[in-house]
């Protein structure tokens, strides 16, 4: 090997220790000390460019870029699957859908998950959904598939707005409404339960519905219920995250929407009242958590 | 997290989720490579977008065959540069230092700092061969290992070392570095 192959490689080495495990320049050059005094100087210009090229997309972009994502996801998954139920009146294919997943398992459900309102899917995805509440346990994880629940609306609101399709909005922004008003009561449940078994330094009770019977515990740990209290700590401030998060991203994609020029002048007004009432909703929901 | 070969293949099943997960794993790459590649933030977010649009429409034409998945998706995003800086013939540019949407980071003297550092690199860059150009933005932006990067450019990972060392050097003689928050 040359000794300028023989370089290329002791540079590329250190490059690699140093973006992608971050290691610091000294550290590479101990491990080069004959070569240190030419590394040194293309160590740094490299540090130097990676810093600068380590720009972020915007939140609202992001947020935009993914529903719209997310959307065209969706269109894929119904067209796979319309060429295949079209045969069926809408009717019989929920029906056959619904029975297909109970014989064979969740196959259909990622598809059915990102179904928009025009697809034959779609009463299949919200029927999942109510299943899914349903079968939540705590109150905490009802709370948090809300927060999922809710994130689909948008995906869903955009997805009807590019096509114009006003009614489609409003029916959804409905729905969006309802959830943020039951993720807030939710919230605001977990909250006084928490903050009960707090108070006075005890533990706080595990949120879980008695009818939905418990599978036994795996630790001992689990067994005296501490892991349950940090877990359930845990999760509330992964829900408060996830929440403040939406809570600006939602509004900020719909905004990004009405001010896209493709979309058409009659789904401007109800995307506004959707906006609103997203911006409402959250804020109801950020006041029941704090 | 899970097997990327695994995911493209659920994808290219029509698994949304796995599909949704790709784009969750490259989104940011691609868009630095893009800012990086265009210089304007704003056409970057466009092009950015476009790009894994491209990816889904032709997900099922992939084939492993010993090229990753990230090579062919940073393929698309240079095919999508490649058409859009063709297209954009008279059209001004907006200067990455003048673009209005820098001004969402929280730190304005870091976004300054940023920014200068960014438009610096970029012009100190076009000075390069196109070879070299590619593999900075490649490896910096695109954060590819060498392998990635030989596969995305059809060399040997030996010729993309070379290119890497060369281009550095020929940065390092046109931009003053005086950054040495590494030591």
């Amino acid at each position: 090997m040359t000794a300028s192959k023989e370089f290329d490689n002791v540079l590329d080495e250190c490059l690699e220790r140093l973006l992608t495990k971050g290691e610091t320049i000294e550290q590479c050059l101990q491990s080069y000390l004959e070569q240190a005094a030419e590394l040194e100087p293309l160590l740094q210009m490299a540090v130097a460019a990676k810093k600068a090229v380590a720009v972020q997309p915007r939140s609202e972009f992001r947020a935009e870029a993914r529903y719209q994502f997310h959307a065209a996801l969706g269109e894929v998954a119904s067209q796979g699957s319309r060429s295949f139920l079209g045969w069926f009146p809408r009717w019989a294919t929920v029906v056959a859908i619904v029975l297909g997943l109970i014989l064979v398992g969740g196959g259909t459900v990622s598809a059915a998950g990102y179904s928009m309102p025009d697809s034959p899917l779609y009463p299949v995805k919200l029927t999942t959904e109510q299943v899914r509440l349903a079968l939540t346990p705590s109150e905490l994880g009802k709370a948090q598939l809300s927060t999922e629940l809710a994130d689909r609306r948008i995906v869903e609101i955009i997805y009807m707005a590019n096509k114009g399709d006003a009614q489609q909005v409003e029916a959804i922004t409905q729905r969006l409404d309802e959830r943020l008003i039951m993720l807030a009561t939710l919230a605001s449940t977990t909250r006084d339960v928490t903050q009960e078994g707090t108070k006075d330094g005890g533990a706080p009770e595990v949120l879980t519905l008695p009818s939905v019977e418990q599978p036994a515990p795996s630790s001992p740990e689990e067994a005296t219920g501490e892991g349950d209290v940090r877990i359930e700590t845990n999760n509330r401030a992964k829900l408060r995250v996830t929440v403040a998060r939406y809570a600006v991203n939602h509004p900020a994609a719909l905004r990004a929407v009405l001010q896209n020029e493709k979309i058409p002048e009659s789904a401007k007004p109800a995307l506004r009242d959707a906006i609103d009432k997203t911006v409402a909703g959250y804020e109801r929901v950020l006041k029941a958590l704090d | 997290m899970q097997n990327e070969e695994s995911l493209v293949h659920r994808a290219q099943q029509r698994d949304t989720e796995a599909f949704a997960q790709l784009y969750e794993n490259y989104f940011d790459k691609i868009y630095r490579y893009v800012v990086f590649k265009i210089g304007n933030r704003t056409e970057a977010e466009d092009v950015t977008q476009q790009v894994f649009l491209n990816a889904l429409q032709s997900i099922s034409s992939f084939k492993w065959k010993g090229r990753p998945f990230s090579a062919w998706l940073f393929r698309i995003a240079h095919n999508q540069i490649v058409d859009y800086l063709r297209k954009k013939t008279r059209q001004a540019t907006t200067p990455l230092d003048k673009s209005p949407a820098i001004s969402s980071d929280s730190n304005p003297q870091l976004a300054i700092e940023r920014k200068l550092d960014i438009e610096q690199l970029i012009l100190a860059t076009k000075r390069l061969t196109k070879a070299q150009q590619e593999v900075i933005s490649l490896r910096f932006a695109g954060e590819l290992p060498i392998a990635e990067v030989a596969k995305v450019m059809d060399k040997s990972e030996g010729a993309v070392k070379a290119l890497q060392h060369s281009a550095i050097v020929a940065l390092r003689k046109t931009l003053v570095v005086t950054n040495n928050d590494s030591k």
